[in-house]
This record gives structure tokens, C-alpha cells and sequence, in this order.
């Protein structure tokens, strides 16, 4: 009777939650309507886990979709996935935000002469394609972005069957460039996976690997483990990072070589030379030979004592690895620098260990060249029907292409996106696609791993898969066309597909994952490739242009998503806008400061964009991110504030020429510019305001040397490394510290007689500052995205936080006295960035409890420092008092307000949507607590370690985000607060303010020499 | 019986001789009566304001405190700011009447009605802010330890919560304190006033007659409430210190605050006495009460509390450079030659530099100037609040999260809308009650006749 | 019974006709003044007034409220804040001393209605305007036999006027 009576409670809980929920963002007239027939698999307030795949970018990530009561509302690594082992970067978790996003079309519609749109029912849209492709099957393309087997096999299918005039599928950032290099020197056409999880250095060449490489969530977790510290006391990998840029993996890196840009392939075969000189490579290449040191050297613009250094590091490593050139150092010799790298590899003994090439060739993807040729065909107006899906070239292909122009030329263009863009906006016809999130499909990051996109939600609009309009279509087109496809629906062609496996296990799992198969490849010492060119730039000019992948917008696509606009770039600290970035000494010359519009003219075009002047870049280049300065979409585009039209930031391919490397991959790095003041300001949301942390010790350092020499209390440490790089005695400032951090008052800062007392690690070391906790904590908690104009004045809503410090920062009181922000402590060459996840504390003396006049915030008797949204006022007063300044105000009523289209419908319903005139802050997750608390207590048992997992630390994929219970003696909270007792302290320690968070200091592998 | 004595009888034949009104009543009560073309349009003037200010309020309220200035990590601003502007504003009324009065400095007398009122008009102010201030308008009553069914108390360690209670006894003491004096005056308008007004002065006047009973029991409650009141006046202010001494913000957490901000506010208040009084003085022709004499002492007064400014802000930038922490050394660096050095320079240049002045009695008795000067110092005192709290706030532990904050119109309306509110009840008050202590002023002046007569008989003698 | 109403133009004449006519046994006297004179008071009665007490009562139960209040709220919603005591004693002096100021203000005000016989149903027959103008009174009730005495000790002080009011 009475267990009847809770299911019931907790049906009514569950839906209560939901509607709250939903009420939250949408017409508060909605009905609370039970469950007539209850699904059976659905509990009511109880999530249910799917396994699927990212389609973000194409390093596949395998997801765990979060649903509840049929509804996607997270999205989490799915831990059995080879390739994130259940990690997941920001842009992963945002991904989510597609299916609900204000940019849906809703449905298949037709666009007139006056360039409205008329909705259309599916079989007139399907019939209209039908008689068109019946008519001119063979001057019809199909231009695509690259998919998963299933979809690229049945799109094959389809162009063969219907005679398709020709078929590509692009990728701006394909690795052609790589992988003809390995054709050329290995014989080999494929491109190498890299494992750098046992690496002891690991040299990138402008890869970005962390943030913007092939697959950053797996390689930052392969370097957090070769870097681990409780795992390798020396420190493990060093990490030697060279280009002209200071990008997310410099930032993180121990020695940073600025070497100029286009210098990689030169330098490459002049450090193969100098090693094997050092260790007698037995590789015996002409090009080794040939490579002159000097040249390359002065070629590169840097110090002959870094190369030197570089060259040393390598000679003396066991396990180095070399990482070939990514987007932005892609120039028209790309595939000549990518086998330089290929080859320093060999001579440094990487093959078959840290760089293995898998048994199978990789997929042929086309080329920006076979792009090139059909927008010549386009001109030539040999193209009668275009078929677009996946890809907005319009906005991502180089303007000079001339693509748009050329479209025009096309009778019909049909396009297949989900989300309005640029192309959509200039096709006649729209069949709409499914989501990720409604659709079935499959991926196959690299042999071996096959994984698949599962449907989670029922379709929202009057959408259908790609793979079911073409059959359809075929169907329609009669002629026996569909006879040469599968019969039955999409699914089944997946299903199909997949008939070698245990299908319902394969879903569950998320895809069959086994051990990819290698295949040893040796050198063929005389590549063609091995010829190293310098690559070519087109016009003059004093700037080199690097055009620099965002790992939140990759090509273009996730500016869309709210999130990835929200969330400060990991680098700059900017949000909701591009930029130019430029060094402090040529602005200085230019008179240019933060936000001052510059105008960049190459021969290809010219953009106006405003400055980030910073000490990261070296003076010979103006660097830009790919992917903002969309004029389409309601967060892509200024729309969402109002101005439909207008172009959020600038688009950097307006500026590039349409060059291309050996292999017909895009060159990205073409092109120099001619950069001026265009005497305009604006403003540019840059959430933080210096990177000076004023010797305040908030990002604390050790020395390798003092840890292991061993024991020394941290700060003494702290005050050593500092004086490593080079400040003189630093943030030992006034931290005294008493007795190990991970020991708490028991009477205050969680009840005596409690089990628990709620508790974070974070590892600063292994923190990278990708951003994906922010992105986790947003979607979990309900987050704000509160717009740029917001944004400006500080009044982000983010629960964590990662702030960005250079050094210990100076203490000159005189320091950062203007008006406007100035982040500018970055030294071309120093390698002293630190990141500091920045989240609410859980003080056990917190100073906003105190001040609070109607006890809204407080000290749970588990130790976290609760926040009762319906209790507060608005005074305000905790957040002044907030020492870490990480509480935030509800300056209007986003809960009203924030969710356009259907983005409430992800809402959690088991976080509060905060009211107008609130303060917020993290919770430490919970709703996680209490979802864990329940079926301890059913087994009448405590809450074991690991049971609760905050968002941040799901998502971490360097896994630098440790929760638990700091009274439990064996937890991983306090062992590693106890092992890393050299390196643990708290932020503010001085103020004694005893936090719940302890992190532990970034550790100083290699001294900064300064030299570059 | 024996028939009463003729001279009696001859007494009660010829009526008494008509009472003939002293000339302090006609004076002073002329100010009720009567129209000024001064005081109606300044009165219209304040009422649009306040108009102004409570429809800005209500945009606010709808749409969230998004619309004022407010960005992280400043959270309080302009009305902060005014809030303690105007209690400082509303300490000097009680300093003069209690203080003085407990120093029997008689030279109060002709000054402290007009303390007063400002006084009691401007707590009533200042009371307004808090609540404007806080992001729930509408539930402005948590703040109240009122019984509910959740037994939801508040919470006392909270100097916001002892504010509540702080500002609450003061408004009530001053009011209270008010009254009292104001009664024996009020009899007098009583007893000359005719119709509607009357029947109101008699409910106020409280049958006020003058006994000697009376007279006793209300020498005594004035005696008293000037004592409590002068620990609570003392009190209030330091308590609304503490709402900044009490917190751990670097620029705030200073044990100097509590002297310095009643030391302001005094200097603030009296300035603000000599800002209403001098024109009232003038357009109602009342110098032969209050007289240059009663404004140098007022000057004195100013000059002496400006000095107590000064060594304040003197100390406070010593403390921060002697105490070697940077955090503090940094924030009163910027203070002065960061974003905000203009409002730094402000209170500096209008509370200590001009002041200095009134060592030269031609200046401490020249009555526009001090008029000007108090006009200047009160504007120093509102850039001091603003200096304490905006420029703290923006420069605090964590540079990454460093801010400014720019006020707003909505902000700024209020701001002045808080003004016209002030003045709105202080220009109805001038019309309604004598606005100098009459009873008190005839002491005075028959104490002075009796004193000459018993000079005149002693030389008959 | 007869009353006697005198009209006198200085404090001082007004004290020496009451402390005499007190000394004469003529105890039912009132006396009225536009402002406030120790001299006539002390003639009148010079005992202490009893308003210190109303005083001191409400001062004591303000600040026994105060504590009061604060410790039975913090113990009946027990919170940890801060890593305080539940009821930590410091910061409840504020707020009893508040409660101290307001309480003994209320009732001194309440004092002074009691004790100054505020609020009468009616004004006193013989009060007259001219008393809260610049002029004093001195009302005596006395036997018919006394009014010459009491007159003539009236004139003899600057008494102004004297009227023999209606007898009943």
C-alpha cells in the first residue's frame, strides 16, 4: 500500500518537474497532461540514457543522450566509446541544442521569384526533385559534407542509379594534405592516428591537437595521462608546441617555439637532421641530407638556441612524437611540410609506436580542387540541379571561389540543411533533414570503430531523414531508378549496414568497438613530397594571414549553437564575436587598442574586424578565427539582437583565395594582408578583464625540480618556480599555508555527525582551458546565454568559469588602471600560461553567507554552501562579498525570456529556471547528490565514491575535475589532495575562507629561457 | 458672608483687555500663512520629479534591475550610494536638538526645528533605497522577522538585517522627538487658527495648554530622548558603516569606518541645514530668528567636522600602504588614478580643500558663499559614498573578474526623483507648522525682559 | 469656592506668587506659560518628575526583547551560516541596543501624555490664547473669605489683572 503510494508520489514529482519546467520557458497556459498509457520504459523523473554519436565534427565522439520523459535534455561521453572514453568537448554539448534550435525549418518548402517561401507537403516536394532529376539527372550534382558509411553508401547508390552527373563530398578541413604525404613517404594512403598517452614529448607543428586537431577530446586525454603526476614523477611528456600563434595547445605547452608561419616543413627536416645526427638515424634521405639548418632557422625567424634546445630535447627523448601541421599552418606546400613531419617521425622512432597506420585506406574525400571544378562547371552552366546536404559552402568556401555567383547559374538548388544558413537562404527547394538527435545513421571515425546515431527524440518539425527523401525521391522517379536501391526505409539501410552485428547489443553499446587494425609501413627515403618548397602567398603586404580553426565553430556550423557563443574562446576570453589578433608591438605602431576596428585587405577581398592586440602572435602576422561572421541565423548572425541581416563579426573567407596544397586540400595559410585602421570602435565581449594576477598566487605553480626534490611546502615551491620563470620571489605572497588543505574545521564546514562533507579536486595541471565544463555545467544547470550586448557588461551567467592568468603577474599597484580591459602579459616565446577553473567554492567560512540578510544562501549540513532561490531578496550583498566573485545576479527574467524556438524543451527539470532578482551560483551538482542519495538509501548504505559525478567532471576530457566526500578517508577527493600535498592549495588561502575546492598547481616542466 | 472686595468686583465689571499676540507668533506663523510664489513653484517642481522618479521605479520593477548600471562584480550602486548620503543628511537635525541640547547650547533654538524637519524627511528618504535597491521589490518583507507558517526567521548576523532595525528606531525616535517639540507650538497655532486648520492643530496640539504639570513632563521627555537619542544617532551611522566594515571587500574592511562616517555625516547634515535654511531664511524674511550668528557657528561646526574628513581619508590610504597588502594597495591606488580618479578628486577637492576656507571669518559670514560651499560639500559627500563603493567593488581579490559600473538613467531619475521627494514634504511642512521652535525662542527672549527688569529694580534699590 | 485668574508678564513674579500663595496654604493653583521655566516649575512642585521611570521601564524591556528575539529566532530556524555559533552572542548587542533606544523612546513619549495630562476631554475654563502669546497665568481656587488675601498678594507681585471668576 504505502509503496504504492511513493511510486505514485513520484510520478506526480516527476511530471510536476517537467511542467515546472516547461513552464519555464514556454506559454504558462500549458496543461500538465499524465501519461494515459505510460511507456514502458520511461519512469517519470527517472532519465534514461541512449548511446549515440557526435556529429559535431568528425572525430565521432560516442554520446550517452540524457533523456527525460522522451526528451534530449544532456548530452554526455559514452564512457565505452574508444575515441572520448566517455568525454565530451564543448561543442559536443552544445550539439544538443540543434534539434530544439530557433533555426529549424519546419518543414519541405519551395522558394519563389520574390525569394518568400511556400511550405510544401513532402510528396509534392519529393514529385517537384523527381521530375527535375527525370529531366536533367546528368547535369545534376550532389555537393555534401563528408557522412557515415551507411548515408554516403546510399548516396552513392542513389547519384549511380539515378545518373547523377557527379557527386562530392567535402570537407574544408580534409587531411588530404596528410595523407597524400603519407602516400608519398610510407606508400600509404591513409591518414596516421596518433597516441600520444605514452609519449615523453610530443612536438606539434601548428596541429593544435588539443583543441582544433583531428580529435582533441581523445588526445587531450591521452596527454593528461602522459602528464599525469601521481603517475610519473618526473612529470612525464613534455610538450613543445611551434608556430607563429599562441593557440590553446601552445598555451599549455612547456616550450613554445614562434617559429614563423609556413616554416614547419623546413624546420621539420632540419631537427630530422640535427637528430639523426645526435642518435645515427639509420635513415638515409636525401632530403635529411639536403636540409640546410640555418636556412631554416632564419626561414623560421627564430633563435638558433631554441632550435638547438628543440633538437636537444628530441635527441634525448625515448618516446617523442612529432605532430604534422594542421589547418592554420595549411599552405600551398602543405603536403610538403606534412611529409617533412612524417619523416622527422620516422627518424625520431615514433612509428608503429606513437604514430601507427591503420590496415584499411582511408575513405576518398573531395577536394577544395573538385570543388574548384564543379563551381567551373557551375559557370559553364553544365550544372542544372544542385543537391546540398551537410555543407554550407556559400558561407565556408573561399569568396574569390566565386561559388555563389556560380549558383546562380543553377536552375534548382536543393537544400537539405536542418538549420537555416547561408545556402539554405539561396536554394529553391528545402526538404529539411532530421537532427542528429532524430535520426538514424552511423560513423566511422577509423577502423575498427563503428559507431552509431541513434534517434532519441520523435521528430519535433515535419522533417525526414536524408536517407528517406532519397528513396523516396528515387521511388517517385519511377523508371526502375529504385530498383538499384534497398527497399524499406532509412532505417533499414542502416540496419542493413550493420547485419555483420549484434544490432540491439551494437545500440546499447552505442557500436561495435574493437582494436583498430595497423600495419607496419616503412620509409621511402626519396618522396616526392620531400622537395620542401616555401609555400606561396599571394599578394603583399606587411601581415601573413592566419586564418585559425575555432574548436567551437569548426567550418562554420557551430556558430550556431547559443553556447559556443557564449562561452569565452579559451585563448582571448572573447565571446560572440570575431577578431583580429594582432602583436602589441605593431598595434602600438598602429595606434590600434582592444576593440579599435581594423580593416584587412588581401587581393581576394577586404573585412573590417575589430583588434585583440596580445604579446601571443608574432609581429609578421594578423590572425582570425574560421567560422563567425555569419549573416544567417538567430545566434550566428546579429538576428537574435535584432538586426536580421547583419553579419555577427567578420567571415575570414572573404578574404582568402581559393589556393589549395599539392593534394587540392584547402590552403588556409595563402594569403598576406595589408591591415590599417578603419578609425571605427566596437566594443567586443571580452569576459576577463587582465591577465595579470598580480602575484595574488589564484593560479599557483610548482617547479618539476622542487617536487622532485620532494616534500617542500608548496609555497616555497611556488616562490621558486616563479623565480623559473623568471619574476623574482612571486605569489608566495603572503598564501600561509597551514596543515594539508584537505583537512576541515569537522564543527563548521559540514555537520559533526555527518557522513559527508561535499568536496572538489582540480588539477591545474592537467587543465587545459578547452572549455568543455563550462559548455556541461550551461546544459545541466539551466544556464543563461544572456547575448552579447549582456555579455559586454559583465553580466555572463555562467556557473564555472575559466580564467586565463600569464605568470604570476605582477604586483605593481599601478597595473591595469585603464578604463578598458587589458590583457595583454603574454611574451612571444614564454610558455607560462595557467588556467584556473573558477566555481563557486563552498566555503566552510563562506563571506556571502554571513551577509545575507534573510538566510537565502547557507551551509548545508553536507558542507555545500546552498543557495534558496525562493528565499532571496536580491541584495546582492553575497555578491559583493563573494571573494572569488563567482555568484550571479538574474538582471531580468531569463527564465521568461531566454529560450527561443524550442531550446525549453532541454530544460532539466530537476535544476530551478531562476526567477528575475535572484542570485545563482553552482550547486556542486545537487541534483546529482540527491539522484545518488536515493538508491544508497534503498540499500541502506552511504553514497560511495564515484557515485556522484558533477557535470564539470563528466565532461572534463583531461579528467582535471575530481568530486566526492572529503570525510571519506579513501575517496579520490582526498588521496589526491594528499598525494598532490605538495602542489594542493586553496584559492585566497590568506583569507581563510576554507573552500571545498582544492587545486592542485600547475607544475613547470621546462624553464621559460626566452629565447625564440 | 462678607461681600467680595470692591477693586475685584470693579475688575469684573469692565472686560478684560483684549490679549494682545506676541510678535514672535505673528512672525514666524506668517510663513503658513499667506501665499509665496517661491515655494509653489519649487513645490510643482518637486512633485513632477517625484512623479518622474516613481514611474522610472516601476519601468525597473517590470523589467528587472538589468535596467540600472549594475554589471559584475558591481552589484550596488547609485542607490547605495544615496541611501547613505541621505541618512547621513538625516543625523544633523537629531545632533543639534539632542547634542546641543544636552550642552545647553541655547543658540540651537532658532536652528533645530528646521534640523529637524530635514531630519525626520530625510530618513524617510533613505528608507526608500533598500528596498528599491533589492532585485525582489515585491518581497521586501523577508527582510522582517515576521511570524510565518515555515518559521523562516532572518538572519542577525547579517549588518543588512541590523540596518532594518538601525534605520526603523531611528525614523521612529526623530519622529517622536519631533512631535514632542513640536506640540507647545502647535497650541499656539491652535489657538489663532480658524476652521479646518484648527480642528487639525487641535488633534495635533494634544490639548497643549501650558500648565506647569505639562510643562514639567515635557521638559523631562526632552530631556530623555535627547539623551537616548544621542547613542542612537552615533549608533545608526556606524551601523550603516558596518554594512561595508563588516565585509571582507578590499577598500571596505576597515575598522576606521564607523567615527569616519559619522564624522561625515554631520559634516554632510549641517551643510545640508545651511542648503534648505538660507533660502527659507530669505524668502520668508525670518532673519530677525535666525541670524548670521547661528550660521558662523553652523560653519564652525562644518569646518571642524571636515577636518575629521580629511584625517579619515588621510589614515585610510595610510592604513593601506602600512598594511602591505596588495590587494588593499592596489584598490586605494585606483581609487585615486584609476577609472574613477574624477569622483576621488571630487570628494577630496569639495570636503576637505574648500572648506578650509571658513578659517577666514569674512567667508564664515558671508552668507551666499556659505550657501555655495554647503551646496559643494553635500556633492563631495554624495562622490564620497560613491568613491567607497564603486571603486572597492570594481577592483576586488580576482583581477580576472575586475568591472566598471556606469550609472544609468533609470538610475539617475531616481536619484533626483529622491531629491524632489525630500523637498515635496518639506515644502508642505513650511505651510503647515512653524518652522522655527517658537516656544522655544520666547524662552529666550522673556528670559532676557525678565533679567532687565530685575537689573531695573535692583537700581531702584 | 471662588477662582481667582491672575495675569503676570515675567516667570519670575509668576514664581514668587505661587511659592507664596503655597506657603499660605493655597494648594489648588495653576499656572500657565507660553514657554518653559524652571522657576515656575520648581515653585510649583519641586519634586522630580516621574517620566524617568516610563523611561527606564521601556529602555530595559527593549533590550530584553532584543536579546530575547534574536536567540529564540536563531535556535527555532537552526542554520549553520559562515561556520558561526547558531546563536552567536557579538552581533546581537546591535540589535538589542536598538530595541533599548526605541522602547525607552516610546514610553518616555508615553510618559509625557500620562503624566502631562495630554489629550483632555476639554481646554481648561480659564485657559485663554493670551497665555500661548507672551503673557502668564495663575488660576487659584479658594474660599470666598480668602479672595481679598489672595488678591492683594497678587497685585503686590505685578499681577497685571486679576478676575474673579463666576463662583459656584
Amino acid at each position: 500500500m504505502s509503496e504504492l503510494d511513493r511510486r505514485d508520489f513520484l510520478k506526480i514529482v516527476g511530471l510536476s518537474a517537467g511542467a515546472a519546467a516547461a513552464a519555464g520557458c514556454s506559454d504558462p497556459a500549458d496543461k500538465l497532461i499524465p501519461y494515459v498509457i505510460q511507456p514502458e520504459e520511461i519512469t517519470p523523473g527517472i532519465a534514461v540514457m541512449y548511446a549515440s554519436t557526435c556529429q559535431e565534427c568528425s572525430a565521432a565522439c560516442g554520446l550517452h543522450v540524457k533523456t527525460r520523459e522522451g526528451r534530449p535534455i544532456k548530452l554526455e561521453g559514452n564512457p565505452e566509446h574508444p575515441i572520448n572514453q566517455g568525454r565530451l568537448c564543448a561543442r559536443g554539448q552544445a550539439g544538443i541544442g540543434r534539434t530544439y534550435h530557433p533555426d529549424r525549418i519546419e518543414g519541405p518548402a519551395q522558394r519563389s521569384g520574390d525569394g518568400s517561401l511556400q511550405a510544401l507537403t513532402w510528396d509534392d516536394a519529393k514529385n517537384k526533385l523527381a521530375a527535375k532529376l527525370g529531366s536533367a539527372a546528368s547535369k545534376t550534382w550532389i555537393l555534401g559534407g563528408t557522412v557515415g558509411p551507411s548515408l554516403d553508401g546510399l548516396l552513392d547508390g542513389f547519384a549511380k542509379a539515378a545518373g547523377i552527373g557527379g557527386r562530392l563530398s567535402y570537407d574544408s578541413f580534409g587531411q588530404q594534405a596528410l595523407i597524400a604525404a603519407s602516400q608519398s613517404v610510407f606508400g600509404v594512403a591513409a591518414a596516421p592516428i596518433f597516441d600520444v598517452s605514452d609519449a615523453d614529448l610530443v612536438i606539434d607543428f601548428g596541429s593544435d591537437f588539443l583543441d582544433t586537431g583531428v580529435s582533441p577530446t581523445e588526445h587531450a586525454g591521452q596527454l593528461a595521462k602522459s602528464r599525469d603526476m601521481n603517475a610519473h614523477a618526473d612529470g612525464g611528456a613534455r610538450l613543445i608546441s611551434i608556430g607563429p600563434r599562441q593557440n590553446l595547445t601552445a598555451s599549455n605547452a612547456d616550450i613554445w617555439v614562434p617559429a614563423a608561419a609556413g616554416s614547419e616543413g623546413l624546420l621539420a627536416l632540419a631537427l630530422a637532421k640535427a637528430v639523426a645526427k645526435k642518435t645515427g638515424s639509420n635513415i638515409a634521405s636525401s632530403a635529411i641530407s639536403g636540409a640546410d639548418i640555418g636556412k631554416a632557422v632564419s626561414a623560421a625567424g627564430i633563435e638558433r638556441a631554441s632550435f638547438d634546445r628543440v633538437a636537444e630535447k628530441i635527441a634525448s627523448a625515448h618516446h617523442a612524437v612529432a605532430l604534422p601541421p594542421g589547418i592554420a599552418a595549411a599552405t600551398t606546400a602543405g603536403a610538403g611540410a606534412a611529409a617533412a613531419v612524417l619523416l622527422l617521425n620516422a627518424v625520431i622512432g615514433a612509428l608503429g609506436h606513437q604514430l601507427k597506420y591503420p590496415a584499411s585506406d582511408a575513405r576518398p574525400v573531395s577536394s577544395l580542387k573538385d570543388v574548384l571544378a564543379l563551381i567551373g562547371e557551375m559557370k559553364a552552366g553544365n550544372v542544372d540541379c544542385l543537391l546540398i546536404h551537410d555543407l554550407n559552402p556559400v558561407y565556408s568556401l573561399p569568396a574569390s571561389a566565386g561559388f555563389k555567383e556560380a549558383l546562380a547559374k543553377v536552375d534548382l538548388v536543393v537544400s537539405f540543411a536542418s538549420l537555416i544558413d547561408e545556402t539554405s537562404e539561396v536554394s529553391n527547394l528545402l526538404l529539411p533533414d532530421h537532427t542528429s538527435m532524430e535520426r538514424w545513421g552511423d560513423a566511422n571515425p577509423r577502423p575498427g570503430v563503428r559507431s552509431i546515431v541513434q534517434p532519441t527524440i520523435r521528430p519535433l518539425f515535419d522533417t525526414q531523414a536524408l536517407g528517406d527523401t532519397l528513396l523516396s525521391v528515387a521511388r517517385a522517379m519511377g523508371g526502375g531508378v529504385a530498383d538499384g536501391l534497398p527497399a524499406g526505409s532509412w532505417k533499414s539501410v542502416v540496419e542493413a549496414n550493420w547485419s555483420d552485428t549484434n544490432w540491439r547489443q551494437a545500440l546499447a553499446r552505442g557500436g561495435v568497438f574493437e582494436a583498430t587494425p595497423t600495419r607496419d609501413v616503412s620509409v621511402s627515403s626519396d618522396a616526392a613530397y620531400l622537395r620542401p618548397s616555401a609555400p606561396r602567398l599571394q599578394g603583399g603586404g606587411a601581415f601573413t594571414v592566419i586564418a585559425f580553426p575555432h574548436s567551437y565553430y569548426g567550418d562554420g556550423r557551430g556558430a550556431a549553437l547559443p553556447w559556443m557563443q557564449e562561452i569565452p574562446d579559451p585563448v582571448t576570453k572573447l565571446s560572440w564575436n570575431s577578431w583580429a589578433e594582432i602583436s602589441l608591438k605593431k598595434a602600438k605602431e598602429m595606434g590600434v587598442v582592444f576593440g579599435d576596428v581594423i580593416k584587412i585587405e588581401t587581393e581576394s577581398g577586404s573585412i573590417e574586424i575589430s583588434a585583440f592586440p596580445r604579446g601571443g602572435v608574432r609581429d609578421d602576422v594578423v590572425a582570425i578565427p574560421i567560422g563567425q561572421g555569419h549573416t544567417v541565423g538567430h545566434y550566428a548572425s546579429m538576428a537574435g539582437d535584432d538586426q536580421p541581416g547583419v553579419a555577427r563579426g567578420a567571415n575570414v573567407a572573404a578574404i582568402l583565395p581559393a589556393a589549395h596544397d599539392e593534394a587540392g586540400g584547402q590552403a588556409f595559410l595563402s594569403t598576406s594582408a595589408k591591415v590599417s585602421k578603419a578609425g571605427r570602435f566596437r566594443r567586443l565581449a571580452l569576459s576577463q578583464w587582465t591577465d595579470n594576477q598580480r602575484k595574488r598566487g589564484l593560479a599557483q605553480e610548482v617547479s618539476i625540480h622542487d617536487l622532485t626534490k620532494g616534500g617542500m611546502a608548496h609555497f616555497a615551491a611556488v616562490a621558486n618556480a616563479s623565480e623559473d620563470s623568471g619574476h623574482g620571489e612571486a605569489a608566495a605572497g603572503g598564501h600561509h599555508f597551514e596543515g594539508p588543505p584537505f583537512e576541515f574545521d569537522p564543527k563548521n564546514d559540514a555537520e559533526p555527525g555527518q557522513p559527508y562533507r561535499w568536496g572538489m579536486t582540480i588539477d591545474n595541471d592537467k587543465c587545459t582551458g578547452c572549455s568543455a565544463c563550462i559548455a556541461a555545467c550551461y546544459i545541466e544547470n539551466n544556464g543563461v546565454i544572456v547575448g552579447e550586448l549582456e555579455a559586454i557588461r559583465h553580466r555572463e551567467m555562467n556557473w564555472i568559469r575559466i580564467e586565463r592568468y600569464v605568470g604570476e603577474g605582477n604586483d605593481d599597484v599601478r597595473e591595469d588602471s585603464e578604463r578598458r580591459p587589458t590583457p595583454d602579459g603574454e611574451i612571444l616565446g614564454h610558455a607560462e600560461v595557467r588556467h584556473l577553473p573558477m566555481l563557486c567554492q563552498h566555503c566552510g567560512a563562506a563571506p556571502c553567507e554571513a551577509v545575507c540578510p534573510v538566510i537565502a544562501t547557507y551551509h548545508s549540513p553536507e558542507g555545500i554552501n546552498g543557495m534558496t532561490y525562493n528565499r532571496c531578496v536580491g541584495t546582492r550583498y553575497c555578491a559583493n562579498n563573494c571573494v572569488y566573485k563567482v555568484r550571479r545576479f538574474n538582471y531580468f527574467d531569463y527564465g521568461r525570456l531566454n529560450w527561443p524556438g524550442l531550446l525549453g524543451l532541454m530544460l532539466n527539470p530537476d535544476v530551478t529556471v531562476r526567477n528575475q532578482g535572484v542570485m545563482e551560483k553552482c550547486s556542486f551538482c545537487s541534483q546529482r547528490i540527491e539522484a545518488a542519495r536515493q538508491p544508497a538509501k534503498d540499500e541502506g548504505r552511504e553514497i560511495g565514491d564515484g557515485e556522484v559525478v558533477t557535470a564539470c567532471q563528466q565532461a572534463c576530457p583531461s579528467d582535471a575535475i575530481t568530486f566526492g566526500n572529503y570525510r571519506e578517508e579513501s575517496s579520490s577527493v582526498s588521496t589526491l589532495a594528499r598525494q598532490g600535498e605538495d602542489r594542493a592549495y586553496h584559492a585566497l588561502q590568506e583569507l581563510n575562507t576554507r573552500p571545498a575546492v582544492t587545486y592542485l598547481a600547475q607544475v613547470r616542466r621546462e624553464k621559460n629561457e626566452g629565447v625564440h | 458672608m462678607a461681600p467680595p472686595p470692591a477693586s475685584a468686583v470693579a475688575d469684573a465689571m469692565n472686560a478684560p483687555a483684549r490679549p494682545r499676540d506676541s510678535q514672535t507668533n505673528v512672525d514666524i506663523m506668517a510663513v503658513t500663512k499667506g501665499f509665496h510664489w517661491p515655494w509653489l513653484l519649487a513645490f510643482l517642481f518637486a512633485v513632477a520629479g517625484v512623479l518622474m522618479a516613481l514611474g522610472a521605479l516601476i519601468y525597473e520593477t517590470y523589467y528587472g534591475l538589468g535596467v540600472a548600471g549594475y554589471q559584475a562584480p558591481v552589484f550596488w550602486g547609485v542607490y547605495i550610494i544615496t541611501f547613505v548620503f541621505w541618512i547621513g543628511i538625516g543625523h544633523a537635525g537629531t545632533l543639534i536638538s539632542a547634542i546641543l541640547f544636552l550642552f545647553r547650547a541655547k543658540w540651537r533654538n532658532a536652528i533645530n526645528r528646521g534640523a529637524e524637519t530635514m531630519t525626520v524627511f530625510a530618513v524617510l528618504t533613505a528608507a526608500l533605497f533598500p528596498l528599491i535597491h533589492i532585485g525582489r521589490l515585491w518581497k521586501f518583507y523577508f527582510l522582517l522577522p515576521y511570524p510565518n507558517q515555515r518559521y523562516l526567521w532572518v538572519n542577525f548576523k547579517s549588518p543588512l538585517l541590523w540596518d532594518v532595525f538601525a534605520i526603523n528606531t531611528y525614523l521612529t525616535i526623530s519622529v517622536l522627538f519631533f512631535i514632542v517639540g513640536l506640540i507647545p507650538d502647535i497650541a499656539v497655532a491652535r489657538d489663532r487658527a480658524v476652521g479646518w486648520k484648527k480642528a487639525i492643530y487641535t488633534i495635533v496640539a494634544a490639548g497643549w495648554q501650558g500648565t506647569g504639570k505639562q510643562w514639567k513632563a515635557h521638559n523631562r521627555a526632552v530631556l530623555h530622548l535627547s539623551g537616548i537619542a544621542t547613542p542612537l544617532v552615533l549608533s545608526v551611522h556606524s551601523i550603516v558603516s558596518w554594512d561595508f566594515a563588516m565585509s571582507i571587500v578590499p577598500g571596505w574592511h576597515a575598522t576606521i569606518f564607523a567615527p569616519y562616517f559619522v564624522a561625515g555625516a554631520i559634516f554632510g547634515g549641517f551643510a545640508m541645514v545651511l542648503v534648505v535654511m538660507i533660502p527659507v531664511r530669505r524668502i520668508f524674511r525670518l532673519e530677525r530668528y535666525i541670524t548670521d550668528y547661528h550660521f558662523e557657528n553652523m560653519a564652525r561646526f562644518i569646518l571642524f567636522t571636515s577636518l575629521i574628513c580629511g584625517y579619515a581619508y588621510g589614515a585610510e590610504y595610510f592604513i593601506a600602504w602600512y598594511s602591505g597588502v596588495e590587494p588593499e594597495q592596489t584598490s586605494f591606488w585606483q581609487r585615486a588614478f584609476g577609472p574613477y580618479w574624477f569622483s576621488t578628486w571630487c570628494m577630496i577637492i569639495f570636503n576637505v580643500v574648500m572648506p578650509q576656507l571658513l578659517w577666514i571669518k569674512k567667508l564664515r559670514t558671508n552668507i551666499p558663499f556659505l550657501f555655495v560651499l554647503s551646496f559643494f560639500i553635500n556633492l563631495g559627500m554624495w562622490f564620497e559614498r560613491y568613491v567607497i563603493i564603486i571603486t572597492s567593488l570594481s577592483r576586488e581579490y580576482v583581477p580576472a573578474a575586475w568591472g566598471l559600473y556606469i550609472p544609468s538613467t533609470v538610475e539617475l531619475i531616481v536619484l533626483s526623483g529622491s531629491f524632489c521627494w525630500f523637498s515635496m514634504f518639506f515644502l508642505l511642512f513650511l505651510k503647515i507648522f512653524p518652522i522655527i521652535a517658537i516656544s522655544e525662542v520666547k524662552e529666550l527672549e522673556i528670559h532676557a525682559r525678565d533679567h532687565a527688569q530685575a537689573q531695573a529694580q535692583g537700581g531702584a534699590h | 469656592m471662588t477662582t481667582l485668574v491672575s495675569v503676570y508678564d515675567l516667570p519670575s513674579d509668576v514664581s514668587t506668587v505661587v511659592r507664596k500663595l503655597k506657603s499660605r496654604g493655597f494648594e489648588d493653583l495653576t499656572t500657565y506659560s507660553p514657554a518653559p521655566f524652571e522657576e515656575i516649575e520648581e515653585a510649583e512642585d519641586p519634586k522630580p518628575s516621574a517620566v524617568r521611570l516610563f523611561t527606564l521601564i521601556g529602555g530595559l524591556t527593549g533590550v530584553v526583547t532584543g536579546f530575547g528575539i534574536q536567540i529564540w529566532m536563531s535556535m527555532d530556524w537552526p542554520i549553520k551560516i559562515a561556520g558561526k555559533n547558531i546563536a552567536a552572542i557579538p552581533p546581537m548587542w546591535i540589535i538589542g541596543f536598538e530595541l533599548t533606544i526605541l522602547f525607552g523612546g516610546i514610553l518616555t513619549v508615553l510618559g509625557l501624555v500620562i503624566l502631562g495630562g495630554l489629550y483632555p476631554r476639554s481646554l481648561d475654563e480659564h485657559y485663554s490664547p493670551r497665555f500661548s502669546a507672551e503673557e502668564f497665568g495663575v488660576v487659584v481656587r479658594c474660599e470666598e473669605r480668602d479672595v481679598a488675601e489672595v488678591e492683594s498678594l497678587m497685585r503686590d507681585n505685578n499681577a497685571k489683572e486679576v478676575t474673579l471668576a463666576a463662583s459656584h
